[in-house]
Formats: structure tokens, sequence, C-alpha cells
């Protein structure tokens, strides 16, 4: 008898390990939180094969178009969450780099006919400059200094838009701007969009993978964790702030490219605080410290925003509700904490059922 | 002069913290720096590491004055330091503290890093190397991929001096090693930091374990609400009077 319940155990432990196998590609490890990331595991092929195969699988345009607004979060969220996740820093301006990078490319090919190619490299380019020229200044500020600072520059950028009618087409606008086309490949559908933007996104992913796994990682976590004890080994602070800064708000420009080029429109209603805000909560819901928690948070909260707005004016309430509940019940992520709790669900079923057939 | 503290003022709204305070290192020898708690051994520290300015006077290291240097130009030019409350980095492993202690020694910029190019992978792998053999020589090798916020407070106050070591400094300012370790543990210490001395390391210490002080420094130096009291050989210093009623005051 012994044997037999023996034999019942292995199958069943085969069963959890299985199943907790299959969780360990899915959804980021906890420990793996505020750890470097290493250049592939398992789970980064599950990723990008997910990426590829989904819009295929689920080939509806309304999907594919949530998904290309998510991609852009996720640049977005992405280049936060370097700033925010890593660096501990908080800025609540993401928005206006986001505009910066779509009214460059709307003027630039709008006005002046350049190949959305160009532009797009050309708005990473002005974000990074005004990033540089406001970094300069502001990151001396700490905490909710440091908020306020790059809010206020927030709604700067905004009235700027909205009184330079001539560049920018002011309240309204600026309209018809074509779609990203490289080599006389336009990207004129949902799904080309989306794989444009998965596309630039992986590539992204790739590049702060590199960095967090460097030793500008190191410096990142660092700062975040004690400024004095980063300045101590020679890490120069406020160079690396100013860094993640920079290279965050070139994340902002080139989504802001690619959504004014999907888009076809800019105007300055997009670039409000509400879209900061969102990012930061993106990233807070997503989990910081982690790469893909962020991007899984844009489409999270994309989607839901989507689902929302069916019931019109009763959409905000029920948003605030789902995210103080998603707060309150995982402050650290969803990933990081649906993991933890998942693996203790299965391992207790696993605990439970031992338990039974021992007491028989 | 290794390091030279020429003069230094420095005062906090109406306090004195330190009052014209000169004082020498000499290279490949241990000093320590000891007094009653305000008398501004950490406000030195400060000074010479660059967190704080001082009012006037001048600080050289190897001949170059750097007073109004950055702290991190300071810790490029060879000096490393501790802190008396621990400011190691909780959110990585023991090995990426160590690592993080040798910044400035790995190469890459931004976009090196980001791009991981081959020269950035070969620094960081002797990196891992050389990170490693820090953590044998301060006993710490068997909890290298444990996170630095799960280690008792001993660990943590030698993984800051790992960390330390791993910029290759030529002076390090140990703000209170010992504080808080249990006896074993203090004694463990002095044996390494001996060790470290032997390798021709200069080293500057705030340390209150009279003991340990006696047996590693080659010579001591005492403050007292911001003045000096008395430099020289352990055992002068022992007897010194002012030194005596400064810890002991008779009533």
């Amino acid at each position: 008898m012994v044997d037999q319940v023996h034999k019942e155990f292995r199958r069943r432990d085969l069963l959890y390990s299985g199943a907790l196998w299959l969780l360990s590609l899915i959804i980021p490890d906890p420990q793996l939180h505020y750890r470097r990331e290493y250049r592939f595991r398992k789970r980064d092929l599950f990723y990008l094969l997910t990426i590829l195969l989904l819009p295929l699988i689920w080939s509806d345009p309304h999907f594919h178009h949530i998904m290309v607004l998510g991609g852009i979060h996720g640049i977005l969220a992405l280049g936060l969450t370097l700033f925010l996740g890593y660096a501990g820093q908080i800025s609540l301006g993401q928005a206006a780099f986001f505009g910066i990078g779509a009214y460059t490319t709307a003027v630039l090919t709008t006005r002046y006919g350049l190949p959305s190619f160009l532009a797009f490299w050309a708005s990473a380019l002005t974000a990074f400059l005004f990033a540089y020229l406001i970094g300069r200044p502001i990151l001396k500020l700490k905490g909710y200094f440091l908020a306020l600072a790059t809010l206020g520059f927030g709604e700067i950028f905004l009235v700027m838009v909205r009184e330079s009618p001539r560049l920018t087409g002011g309240v309204i606008g600026i309209f018809d701007i074509p779609f990203f086309s490289f080599a006389g490949f336009i990207f004129d559908t949902y799904l080309k969009q989306y794989y444009l933007i998965w596309g630039v996104l992986m590539g992204l992913v790739l590049f702060s993978k590199n960095l967090i796994r460097s030793k500008m990682g190191r410096a990142f976590l660092a700062v975040a964790a004690s400024e004095d004890g980063a300045s101590a080994v020679g890490i120069d602070v406020s160079r690396i702030k100013l860094g993640v800064f920079v290279i965050g708000a070139a994340f902002a420009g080139l989504a802001g490219s690619l959504f004014a080029s999907v888009m076809s429109t800019a105007n300055p209603e997009t670039f409000s605080l509400n879209l900061s805000v969102l990012i930061v909560m993106m990233v807070i819901l997503g989990g910081m410290g982690n790469l893909y928690g962020p991007i899984a948070g844009a489409i999270f909260l994309t989607y839901l925003i989507d689902e929302l707005s069916r019931y019109q004016e009763y959409s905000l309430p029920i948003y605030g509700v789902i995210l103080i509940l998603l707060l309150i019940f995982f402050p650290d992520g969803i990933g990081t904490r649906l993991r933890i709790r998942l693996i203790y669900l299965i391992s207790y079923w696993g605990r439970k059922r031992r338990r039974e057939k021992v007491e028989l | 002069m290794f390091l030279s503290v020429e003069e230094i003022v420095k005062h906090y709204d109406g306090v004195m913290a330190l009052n014209r305070i000169s004082l020498q290192v000499r290279k490949g020898t241990v000093k320590g720096l000891m007094g009653p708690n305000g008398a501004g051994k950490s406000t030195l520290f400060h000074l010479i590491s660059g967190m704080e300015r001082p009012d006037s006077g001048k600080i050289f290291f190897k001949k170059r004055d750097i007073t109004g240097l950055q702290t991190y130009e300071i810790s490029r030019l060879g000096v490393g330091r501790t802190f008396q409350t621990l400011q190691i980095f909780g959110n990585m492993t023991v090995v990426e503290n160590v690592l993080t202690g040798m910044h400035s020694r790995i190469r890459g910029g931004f976009l090196s890093s980001g791009l991981y190019l081959p020269q950035i992978k070969k620094s960081e792998e002797i990196a891992i190397k050389e990170a490693k053999e820090i953590l044998e020589l301060l006993g710490l090798f068997g909890r290298w991929k444990w996170f630095a916020s799960q280690l008792s407070y001993g660990e943590q106050r030698r993984l800051e001096i790992a960390r330390g070591l791993a910029a290759k400094p030529d002076l390090l300012l140990l703000d209170e090693p010992a504080a808080g370790l249990t006896y074993p543990e203090a004694k463990q210490l002095a044996q390494t930091l001996s060790r470290l001395k032997e390798a021709g390391l200069t080293l500057f210490l705030i340390e209150h374990h009279m003991g340990m002080v006696m047996e590693i420094a080659d010579e001591v130096a005492v403050l007292n609400n911001g003045e000096l009291l008395a430099e020289g050989p352990p055992d002068m210093v022992k007897k010194d009077p002012g030194v005596i009623e400064a810890y002991a005051p008779r009533r």
C-alpha cells in the first residue's frame, strides 16, 4: 500500500511541478525583481513567439488596434520604468516628451515632406535634446519636488502647443500625417502597424535589458538605493540621472512619432497630464524593477480603458475602483504578486491532497 | 604627505564642528581617529570624501588639492569610504554591490552598454571574477547570490568594506567599521584590516573599540568638541591626560 501511495505522489508531483514550470515561463519571477536580467531565457522566447503569433491567431482588427495602442503605451512605460523602477526617480512629464515626438513627426512630414522614417529618428532626437536641456536643472530635485517640476514642464508644453497655432495647429492639431513607410512599404493596416510597433518595442526591450545588466543598470539601482553610497564608489549621480531621464524621453519621443503616424493626427488633448499619470500607473501596476511588467501593465490598462468606454459615463468610476482594488491587492505589480499567490495556491493544493492520502 | 588636512574649519549654524584641524596620514599606515560622540569625526570624513564643503582650510591627497571636488571625483582619485549608517544597495545582490564598487573601473557608457558590445562583455566577466575574490577576502563568498538586504548587520558592514575595496582605492576611510559587531566579529574584522594593511593599503578609521585601534593603528588622533586633543602613537595617546579627561571626566 505504501508503494501505491508513493507512486500516486509522484504522478501528482509531476503535475504540480509541470504547472509551476508553465507558470515560470509566463509570469515574471519575483526573485528577478530588481535583479539584472540576462540576455535570453525560455521566458523571453515565449514572449517573443506570443507577440509574433498572437495577431495571426486572433485576427480581429479591433484587437490589433488595441495592441497597437498598447504597444505605444508599452514603449512609454518601458522608458519610464528605467527612470522610475530602476533609478527610483519620478516623472510626471512623460506625456510631454511623447507630445514632442508626435509633433516633430507631424510637422516634419506634413510641412516639410520628410520621409516618416527620418522623422522617426528626428523625433527621438528632439525629445532627447529637450530632456537634456530640462533635465540638467530639474534633476537636482528629489521626490515630490521632482514630480512637481516634471508636472510643470508637461503643463508648459501643453500651453506652448496650444498658443503657437502656426507651428502646431493650436488646439485643433495637425491632421493627415502620412502612415509610417520604409523603402516603399507603407504600414497602412492595423496588422502591419502591430508588427511595426512591437518590432520597435522589442528592439527597445533588448536595449534596456543590456543596459540593466551592465554597469549602467547597477548604477541606476545604486542611485535608487543610496545616492551617498553611489557617489562614494565613484558614480556621477547627476550624470546617471540625466542619462536615464534622457533615454526615457527618447523612448517617449519614438513612441510619439509612431503614435502620430499610426493615428494620423496630433492634438494637444492627447498629451495632457492624464496620459502622464496613466504611464506612471502602468509602471506601478505592472511591477517596478522589471522590464516586462510595465509592458504588461500598458496592455492591461489600454484594454481596460477600451472595454470600459462602452459604459460611457460610468467608465471613470469603474476604472477608479478597479485601480484601487488592484493597488490594494497587488501593491508591487500584478506580475510579481500573481506568481507568488499562484505558487502558494498550487503548493497548497499539493499539500492538501497529500495530507488526505496519508490520513487514509 | 599622502593625505594632508590643513587648518580645516567647519561649523553648522554656530555649532563649531571642526576648529582649525590639521592632520596627516602617511602612505601605507593605519591611522585611527577617536573621540567622544559629537567630536566631529564623521564630519571630518564627510569633508575629506567631498560630501560636504569646509568653511575654510584645504585638503590635499597625493599632493593634489581635493577641497572643492565632487564626491565621485575624489572617489575616482583613489579615496574609498564606508559609512557609519550603512549605505549598502539593498536592491542588489551581494556580488552586484561589489561590482557597483568597480563602476569607474569597468568600461562602457550608456550607448555601448545598451548595445552590449563585446568589450563590455569582456570587462564584465573580468570584473565578476575579481568581485568574487574580494568577497572571498571578506568571508562573504558563500553569500554572493543573496540580496544585500538579506544579510545580517555584521555581514552588511563587511559588504560595505568589500564595496569600498572594489574601487581599488589608495586610501580607505572607515567610519566605525566595528560598530554593532559582536566581539568575535570585531576580532575577525581587525584581522582582515591588518591583512589589508600588509597589502599596502592606507587606512584611516574612526573607531570606539579601544582594543582594536590599539591593535592595528600606527598612529592615533583624538578629537573632542572640534579640537584636536592629541596625536601620536597609540601608547602615547593612551597616557595623554587630556584624552583621559575627555573619555573619563573626573567629577
